[in-house]
């Protein structure tokens, strides 16, 4: 998943702000040929050609070595093939003939993220950053580090200076937005996904992952709007299917939330999720052979869905199954859910 | 008997709503032979009825002369008048199927069945035609109305019609004083009874199955602290002696079961010199299995209590407990502590707060039971309490009680023992308990289970024995829910709403089990086994394991610094250590002993010395410890001994080798200052050069820190 996003956003700097298209005059010279085979390239990579485009950018570069945006288009479209060494070689000479370009440092970055190497990109992003300090992409990533490595505060800050470069920058809300959820800041979080909406009023997961925080203020009926818009956005986004049984779900309204569910595997029958959430539904009715049934579904689907594991140990509980209640609290307990380490505890034997 | 009451009850549901209905021709015109025929059956069965009616109501005079209240559960008329009216079922059956509408007749079909089915709704369903025919038909109907009501949880009903009874009472409220106080404690319990049924536990009650239970009645479990052993009683028509009492039942008999890979393993007698051809009942079983008390009844002890020793496989034959426990008055019921040394019983003797009550008598110097105390007012109520079961923890006491918030007859309660007292009982609520007698109840070690008698449908026949699994507040189930928190990101973030776990209150607990054996040899040894409190110094307890099998049990309540000393003569005691922290959840631990002969050679790791931090002080925790050990060199006066130190690989090499150096100096000096010859010891620090466990683990270096001793000569 996270390739996919990389790749998008690479092909987001082809199409947009990255290295120019040169323009090409009349009566054509190596040089102006160059430029040509370079401009085809580009063309190329928006119609995600990666090999013809590498192809158009090495004639480009054998009629001119010097041709910095060709061989950082080039890293590009290397990255695309998953030829990272060759990206990076571009990446460098691109550095060598334009050290001051910010963007070669964060191309490189980028190229880093893809490969998951974590250090190398954030050094990269600190040397793109010292370039260009309100680089916004360069403080999005940054931002998206700390997140992810817990530091919040770090986080917000390095967004807000992407939003202070770039005050269109939609993503950036949203991401903002999800840090300060993190931090219990629901307030805050609503007003910068309502941000983002505004600049981005056609993205389905925004909607979703607003629909969430009213969902965590139990607000369960503007949850509820907000995965509908969502899903009138995207009618494919499943996350939101799920999400707006969830919340009926915890608004008591079983037979609906049943339906999304439903709804979830009719269009992803191997949705563990979907499967897990049927399952609960199923331990509310006090259906445990069902709840059973549904959440081994949910485990088939993905053996590492640890609350499938603990809903699977209520259901077997609740019908007499005592080992193998505990032996799903185990699994659910080895797969992170904390709740079934107590439960282990206190109702399983040594 | 059962077809029959199966045909009356039966018949008695055919026949609706209608007027009352005498047996006169003009109500039968056309069938002259028939009602004469029936008249002569509803003579007869009346003639009994009233014979066993005036029986119970002889009987209830006299409760009320011994208690000054009325019967509190129908378990206390002790069946008087009962055979009479089993004798009455069957003419009285007769009549009711010719003229089903006669409100007297139901009447009295209602006060039999009350009598001799505790079971089914039948005495409701007369009481209810009877009113419906005729609501004033006798005085008393509303008062059995009530209470039939109430017996099949119907709480709204009972309250109706023991409000339109106390009704009439209260016209002469002198008159009846001692019956509206009954009928308002009874309102009371149903006001409780609706209470705590709208609010079920969350259990699991299983049938223990046909291993455990037959077609005759068994009751009275007991079991171990982990549940490895049940002892209980039954009427089985294997009863020794054969013999049966005036309800036809057979005398009772102790059975045992073992559970073996979860399942029990079929009944049999515990054993010749527990079971004789009279009633001998369970009472009790001490925690670790070893100490049986039986119930024996003879007129004019009024019911007193024995103990039998488990020695090797056998039971020794019952003792008589002395006479602070027994008394002329009925004593019944006995849980002992965890260490051996207190036990709680029942006795309804003389100057008690009410009925039965709860004593307790402590094991005075000499062994004995020392006078019975009773344990107050917090436990004890003017009514009767009954089946008391002390924990293991020690501090938890689970009871039986007429009086207290009870929902009819005999409720369980749990109360624990809270800054110098016993907190408010609270009853263990329903379905645990319901509007019938519940009673003798005991709970597992770990407090995750219980076990009872319960005459339920669909047992095996009479009282069955279950098993109750508490399973703690309901678990909510977990969804599966998905975010993409990080427009770009990487993986969407997966929020999944947890819910906090809830805590099931279990008990403080940890069980020591294991089989003590010769090291060489492996056959079992019976040895004793002492319980220290390494902080108080003193020997808790003292037990023994088996004689023939090895084993022992012991519970160990948390909040302690535990030193466990095994000891056998011609061997070397083995101790260990056990710190358990206050409220440490309850735990098992299996630890097999192996003891080794008094031999050159042998070494022994004492768990229970202790030294200062990073210093060679022994702390005066390891008196007790160290005691052993001069007894041991007292008793074998050619010993010659090494002590050696070990300490784990956090230091430098020289530093642990120094620190060991002087550990093992400073016991040697202590024994020397204790009056062992010097010559006898050898002082020896081996630093980190000898361990005998990982040093990578907080365990494993703990066992490697460790004071052993070695025969150098005998």
């Amino acid at each position: 998943m996270r390739f996919v996003f990389t790749v998008i956003f690479l092909l987001s700097i082809v199409s947009g702000r990255t290295q120019d298209t040169v323009r090409i005059a009349s009566g054509l010279t190596p040089e102006q040929l160059a430029e040509q085979d370079y401009n085809n390239g580009l063309a190329a990579m928006k119609r995600t050609d990666f090999l013809g485009a590498v192809d158009l950018f090495n004639k480009a570069l054998i009629a001119r070595p010097t041709f910095d945006k060709a061989l950082y288009n080039r890293a590009i479209a290397y990255t695309q093939l998953k030829n990272y060494q060759l990206a990076k070689a571009d990446i460098d000479k691109a550095t060598t003939l334009n050290p001051k370009n910010p963007d070669n440092f964060f191309t490189k970055s980028l190229i880093y993220l893809s490969e998951n190497k974590k250090d190398s990109q954030q050094v990269s992003l600190d040397n793109c950053l010292a370039l260009a300090a309100g680089h916004p992409e360069a403080n999005y990533y940054k931002g998206l580090y700390y997140y992810e490595s817990g530091e919040l505060d770090k986080a917000i800050e390095c967004y807000s200076k992407a939003i202070a470069t770039n005050p269109s920058y939609a993503y950036a809300y949203n991401d903002r937005a999800s840090a300060k959820r993190a931090k219990d800041d629901l307030s805050g979080a609503i007003m910068d996904y309502e941000k983002a909406l505004a600049l981005e009023p056609s993205q389905a997961f925004i909607y979703n992952n607003l629909g969430s925080v009213y969902r965590q203020q139990k607000n369960y009926g503007k949850a509820i709007e907000l995965y509908s818009k969502a899903l009138s956005q995207n009618a494919g986004y499943l996350p939101a299917l799920n999400n707006r049984g969830a919340a009926k779900l915890e608004n008591n309204d079983l037979k609906s939330a049943e339906t999304d569910f439903e709804e979830v595997l009719k269009k992803d029958p191997s949705n563990s999720q979907a499967y897990n959430n049927l399952a609960s539904v199923a331990i509310l009715k006090k259906d445990y052979k069902k709840a059973k049934d549904m959440a081994a579904r949910a485990i088939q689907m993905n053996e590492k869905n640890g609350p499938a594991y603990f809903n699977r140990a209520i259901a077997r509980q609740m019908l007499k199954e005592e080992e193998g209640c505990c032996a799903d609290w185990k699994k659910a307990k080895e797969l992170g859910v904390t709740a079934a380490a107590t439960y282990l505890n206190t109702d399983c034997e040594d | 008997m059962k077809q029959l009451i199966a045909f009356v009850i039966l018949f008695s549901t055919l026949s609706l709503l209608g007027q009352n209905v005498e047996f006169e021709k003009d109500n039968f015109p056309g069938k002259k032979d028939e009602l004469k025929d029936a008249r002569r059956q509803l003579d007869v069965g009346m003639e009994f009825f009233l014979q066993g009616k005036k029986e119970m109501d002889d009987y209830k005079r006299y409760y009320i002369g011994e208690h000054k209240f009325l019967p509190v559960s129908r378990y206390d008329y002790m069946d008087a008048g009962g055979e009479l009216f089993r004798q009455a079922l069957a003419p009285l059956g007769t009549a009711q199927k010719f003229n089903p509408d006669n409100a007297r007749l139901n009447y009295a079909l209602g006060v039999v069945f009350f009598n001799i089915d505790h079971i089914s709704d039948a005495a409701l369903k007369h009481f209810e035609k009877a009113y419906q025919l005729n609501p004033e038909v006798e005085f008393d109907l509303c008062y059995y109305l009530g209470w039939a009501s109430h017996l099949q949880s119907k709480w709204d009903e009972a309250i109706k019609y023991y409000q339109l009874y106390l009704t009439k009472l209260q016209t002469k409220p002198k008159l009846y004083g001692m019956d509206i106080e009954d009928i308002a404690k009874k309102i009371s319990e149903c006001n409780t009874g609706k209470e705590l049924s709208a609010n079920p536990e969350r259990v699991f009650v299983d049938n223990l199955g046909a291993s455990v239970n037959s077609s005759f009645a068994e009751y009275g479990p007991v079991i171990t602290a982990d549940e490895s052993t049940i002892i209980f009683t039954a009427r089985r028509d294997n009863s020794t002696g054969g013999m049966k009492d005036e309800r036809n039942s057979y005398f009772e008999d102790i059975y045992i079961s073992t559970r073996q890979n979860g399942k029990w393993s079929p009944s049999r007698h515990l054993s010749k010199n527990i079971n004789s051809s009279e009633h001998d009942a369970t009472a009790g079983l001490s925690s670790d299995g070893s100490k049986l008390y039986v119930y024996r009844y003879q007129k004019k002890d009024g019911g007193d209590l024995y103990e039998s020793t488990l020695f090797g496989n056998d039971w020794e034959v019952p003792v008589h407990m002395n006479r602070n426990i027994n008394s002329k008055f009925h004593e019944s019921s006995v849980s002992q502590s965890f260490d051996g040394r207190r036990i709680y019983f029942i006795s309804d003797k003389d100057n008690g707060i009410g009925d039965r009550d709860i004593y307790f008598s402590d094991m005075d110097v000499k062994g004995e039971w020392s006078t019975a105390k009773n344990v107050g007012t917090d436990l004890n109520t003017r009514y009767a309490e009954e089946g008391v079961f002390i924990h293991p923890d020690g501090k938890t006491i689970y009871f039986s009680s007429k009086g207290h918030k009870t929902m009819g007859g005999y409720d369980i309660f749990k109360s624990t023992w809270e800054n110098g007292k016993w907190t408010t009982p609270q009853n263990l609520g329903y379905p645990i308990n319901g509007p019938d007698d519940d009673v003798f109840f005991v709970v597992s070690g770990s407090g995750k289970r219980a076990y009872f008698a319960s005459a339920k449908q669909g047992g095996f026949g009479e009282k069955d024995l279950y098993r109750i699994t508490f399973l703690g507040p309901e678990k909510k189930p977990m969804l599966s829910t998905e975010d993409q928190l990080m427009a770009l990101a990487a993986n969407p973030v997966s929020d999944l709403k947890m819910e906090a776990a809830v805590e099931t209150k279990s008990a403080k607990l940890t069980i020591l089990k294991g089989v003590v054996t010769d090291a060489k040899t492996n056959q079992p040894l019976e040895a004793s086994i002492d319980l220290i409190d390494n902080t108080a110094n003193v020997v808790l307890a003292t037990f023994k394991s088996n004689s023939a099998s090895g084993k022992y049990l012991v519970s160990l309540p948390s909040g302690k610094n535990y030193g466990i000393a095994v000891k056998k003569e011609n061997y070397l005691f083995h101790s260990e250590n056990f710190i358990i922290p206050e409220g440490a959840d309850y735990q098992e631990y299996t630890k097999d002993v192996a003891l080794k002969k008094i031999e050159i050679g042998s070494t022994i790791v004492l768990r229970n010395i202790f030294f200062d931090f990073d210093k060679a002080t022994i702390r005066p925790e390891s008196a007790n410890e160290l005691d052993r050990l001069i007894k041991l060199l007292t008793d074998n006066p050619t010993l010659k001994i090494e002590l050696g130190s070990h300490t784990d690989s956090k230091g430098s090499d020289d530093y642990n080798m120094k620190l060991s150096d002087n550990r093992s100096k400073s016991v040697v000096d202590y024994l020397i200052g204790k009056g062992i010859a010097a010559q006898r010891l050898v002082a020896k620090g081996y630093g980190e050069t000898k361990p005998i466990d990982t040093n990578e683990t907080d365990a494993g270096r703990q066992n490697n820190r460790r004071t052993e001793f070695k025969i150098l000569e005998k």
